[in-house]
């Protein structure tokens, strides 16, 4: 792999912002002015922290209810979990296996796949660049797309304001579900996958792993 | 963090300050945030209270609210059969705000809709389902265990008010709930209403509330006004109803009867009976103040608890109890428990200051105690007091509480009064004067009877002249006369009949005179024809005109 030649090798960084590549020595983007570095600075840093702070919020989310329905049946409040579990029982497979998918199997893989990304990147994990930066586009991609649950509330709460046949108030879950979402994908945008072949050449180099 | 920039800028302190850079301050707020969040999630949930009730019926897991004075204040979390499978535990999470209403005396009930003609309550629990109610007691705090009751328990008693007891015959339409009036304005309401067993009696709790409680006096009567009074007078059906709600639903009506003494204010727990109706209640005013006992030698079938004692008519008392646990072993006489209101008697009665000891003075002047029959068609009996004349002497005795009123019995002495009563009636009668008018009655007859035969004289002697006139010779040819004078009258018709003498010459002329009517006719032809046939003759004129042709 050592004919590929990288821009870090040759000094020269891509702006973080206009993605002018331009010598890193001139330290200011010459387009935009804005600082330039070869690799996004403290990435597995933030990296790290964000997913922290994710897993954090991840405990809460799954376990304080979602939503509070109020009506005419009573009061029910409904964890993630428990709101899946009651669409399974009542048949709706489809919706149970939709909101399973989207609020508990993707938040958790993103976060696994995030932690093997960052391990990988430290050397921890062995895999060749191109299938960590295959999941890392991924996860990138798929990221955004749990925020369905916070959407879903969002609009219930606002069309389900009933009196006393029903009413829908979001729960405490909500806002760490919703910062679990933020938080992954700040983790994810922090991450910089070129950390990979850095990685992989330094291993193909026979070196030792990095020093930070 | 990558390595040019770290070749490039060896110092140590730059490393360190990048090792700990701000980011971190992100997952630690992160931490905090989400353990805070966790917690107050389960600080915030409360206690569990463990309640205990016979059946979990409209209890619902995670719907049904427990509530305090309608407010909100827990929900059940969990119903499980308690271990001896006899009844439900529900695990109620009470809010933390409220923690505090779990304390000894605590009462918790479950509400479901009830839905009647008076009041239409917990209407939406019939939506929502039920509720527990929570009635927060005054023990130490906290407890978290409580047996809920199967019944709403009465008011409160930490809510003012008077709390009394009715007792009553028949329970009637008269229901937990059904409202208590006062001049028809509501005042208070039925809470329990419970069947005391021994007594055969039906209690009912009633509160009364603070604002009105006043109004209850001694020698307040309550009567039941659930029923349609129809009362039959000299001016017709009386038709009274009491108000449309109390028809439906029952309800009762109290207020001291006219001519009653209101007396002091009662106190809670006292004990009122329950009339069947307002002439009832009416017919009852007496405070009663002495149990007496009564021991009766005959049968008292038709004596019942309730029943009226009277002095002359008047009601001063009423029977208690009758049982033989009150007579002494081997007496087979009927013991019967009365209470009478010795205060009416007094006023009855002459000559009496000391109030205390009416009884005995009453006694001591031949106060004695019948049965008598109250309604022939019932057979009811009730007791009656007075004074018989000629008594034998007796004394007020006592008996533990109670003050035996000496009986008269009811067999020979009434009977003897009866048969007594019944000849001065006799007596009484204005016999001579009916004889009198039975003799003038008698002499007015032979007078009508003497007219009467000279009456018959006379019509016999018209009958005999009538015979004189019928036997007479006259009147025996007049018959023979008759007979001639038809036959000649049946002579002269048939001499007009077809084949009489009348008859022939008759139509004998008849003929002839259509013979003249038939010349005259060819007469009067030939004129009109020529009339100067008259003048001429038929041969006088020259032409000879055929008259046959003619015709």
């Amino acid at each position: 792999m050592s004919e590929i030649r990288s821009a870090a090798d040759e000094g020269l960084a891509s702006c973080h912002l206009c993605g002018k590549v331009s010598p890193v020595a001139d330290e200011h983007c010459p387009r935009c002015g804005s600082r330039l570095h070869l690799r996004k600075p403290h990435s597995l840093e933030r990296t790290w922290s964000f997913l922290i702070a994710a897993m954090a919020f991840y405990l809460p989310a799954n376990l304080l209810p979602i939503m509070n329905v109020a009506g005419l049946g009573g009061n029910s409040r409904d964890t993630i979990m428990s709101g899946v579990i009651n669409f399974w029982k009542k048949g709706d497979f489809l919706v149970a296996g939709i909101i399973f998918s989207a609020s508990i199997m993707i938040p958790i893989l993103k976060m696994i796949a995030l932690i093997w990304l960052c391990l990988a990147a430290k050397g921890f994990a062995t895999a060749s660049p191109k299938n960590l930066a295959r999941l890392y586009h991924v996860t990138e991609l798929v990221g955004r797309w749990s925020m369905v649950d916070v959407f879903v509330v969002a609009v219930l709460v606002c069309l389900v304001q009933m009196g006393i046949i029903s009413t829908v108030t979001p729960g405490p879950a909500i806002l760490s579900f919703a910062l679990v979402v933020v938080l992954t994908m700040f983790s994810a945008m922090s991450f910089d996958p070129r950390l990979f072949w850095d990685r992989h050449e330094k291993d193909a180099a026979g070196g030792s792993p990095a020093t930070p | 963090m990558s390595e040019e920039e770290q070749s490039q800028e060896p110092r140590a302190v730059v490393r360190h300050r990048r090792r700990w850079s701000s980011v971190w301050v992100v997952p630690l707020v992160a931490l905090v945030l989400a353990g805070w969040l966790v917690w107050k999630h389960y600080h915030d949930k409360g206690e569990l209270a463990y309640v205990r009730f016979l059946t979990a019926d409209s209890i619902e897991a995670g719907k049904t609210e427990v509530r305090c004075r309608s407010v909100k204040v827990g929900v059940v979390e969990k119903i499980e059969l308690a271990d001896d499978l006899l009844s439900v535990v529900t695990e109620i999470r009470i809010d933390p705000d409220s923690a505090d209403l779990l304390r000894g005396g605590s009462r918790l009930w479950v509400v479901r809709p009830r839905v009647s003609a008076s009041t239409i309550s917990g209407l939406s629990t019939l939506i929502t389902g039920a509720y527990i109610e929570l009635e927060p007691g005054d023990g130490p705090a906290p407890v978290n265990h409580f047996d809920g009751l199967e019944q709403p328990p009465v008011t409160s008693a930490n809510v003012p008010g008077l709390r009394l007891t009715l007792v009553a015959e028949d329970a009637g339409s008269l229901t937990a709930n059904s409202p208590i009036y006062y001049r028809g304005f509501e005042v208070g309401r039925v809470e329990r209403r419970t069947l005391d067993i021994e007594n055969r009696r039906v209690r009912f709790d009633v509160f009364i509330d603070d604002d009105y409680s006043d109004l209850v006096r001694q020698g307040t009567c309550f009567w039941n006004t659930s029923g349609i009074d129809v009362t039959a007078g000299a001016d017709g059906f009386k038709l009274s109803t009491p108000s449309l709600q109390a028809m439906v639903t029952g309800g009762a009506s109290f207020s001291v009867p006219k001519g009653g003494v209101s007396g002091g204010p009662v106190t809670d727990g006292t004990v009122f009976t329950l009339f069947t109706d307002e002439d009832a209640a009416k017919k009852s005013i007496f405070v009663p103040d002495h149990l007496c006992l009564l021991f009766f030698d005959q049968s008292v079938r038709g004596l019942s608890t309730g029943a009226p004692v009277e002095f002359r008519g008047i009601p001063i008392g009423r029977v208690v109890e009758i049982s033989f646990k009150h007579s002494p072993s081997g007496d087979s006489r009927v013991p019967v428990v009365i209470e009478i209101d010795s205060d009416t008697l007094a006023k009855a009665v002459e000559n009496i200051d000391n109030s205390k000891n009416v009884l005995e003075e009453c006694v001591r002047r031949g106060l004695r105690a019948t049965l008598s029959t109250g309604s022939l068609l019932t057979g009811a009996l009730y007791v009656d007091l007075d004074f018989v004349p000629g008594a034998a002497p007796a004394e007020l005795a006592r008996s533990g509480e109670y003050e035996i009123i000496p009986t008269e019995s009811s067999g020979f002495a009434q009977l003897q009064d009866k048969l007594n009563s019944i000849l001065s009636k006799i007596e009484a009668l204005p016999l001579d004067e009916t004889l009198g008018k039975f003799g003038n009655a008698a002499d007015e007859i032979a007078i009508t009877v003497k007219d009467v035969r000279s009456t018959l004289d006379e019509a016999e002697a018209a009958l005999a002249e009538a015979k004189k006139l019928l036997a007479r010779d006259e009147t025996q040819n007049i018959t023979a006369e008759l007979e001639a004078t038809l036959k000649e009258v049946r002579s002269s018709v048939s001499s007009l009949g077809p084949e009489g003498a009348v008859q022939g010459d008759l139509s004998r002329t008849l003929d002839e005179l259509r013979a003249a009517l038939r010349a005259f006719k060819t007469l009067s032809d030939s004129i009109e024809e020529k009339p100067n046939s008259l003048l001429f003759g038929r041969e006088s004129s020259g032409n000879k005109e055929p008259k046959a042709k003619k015709r």
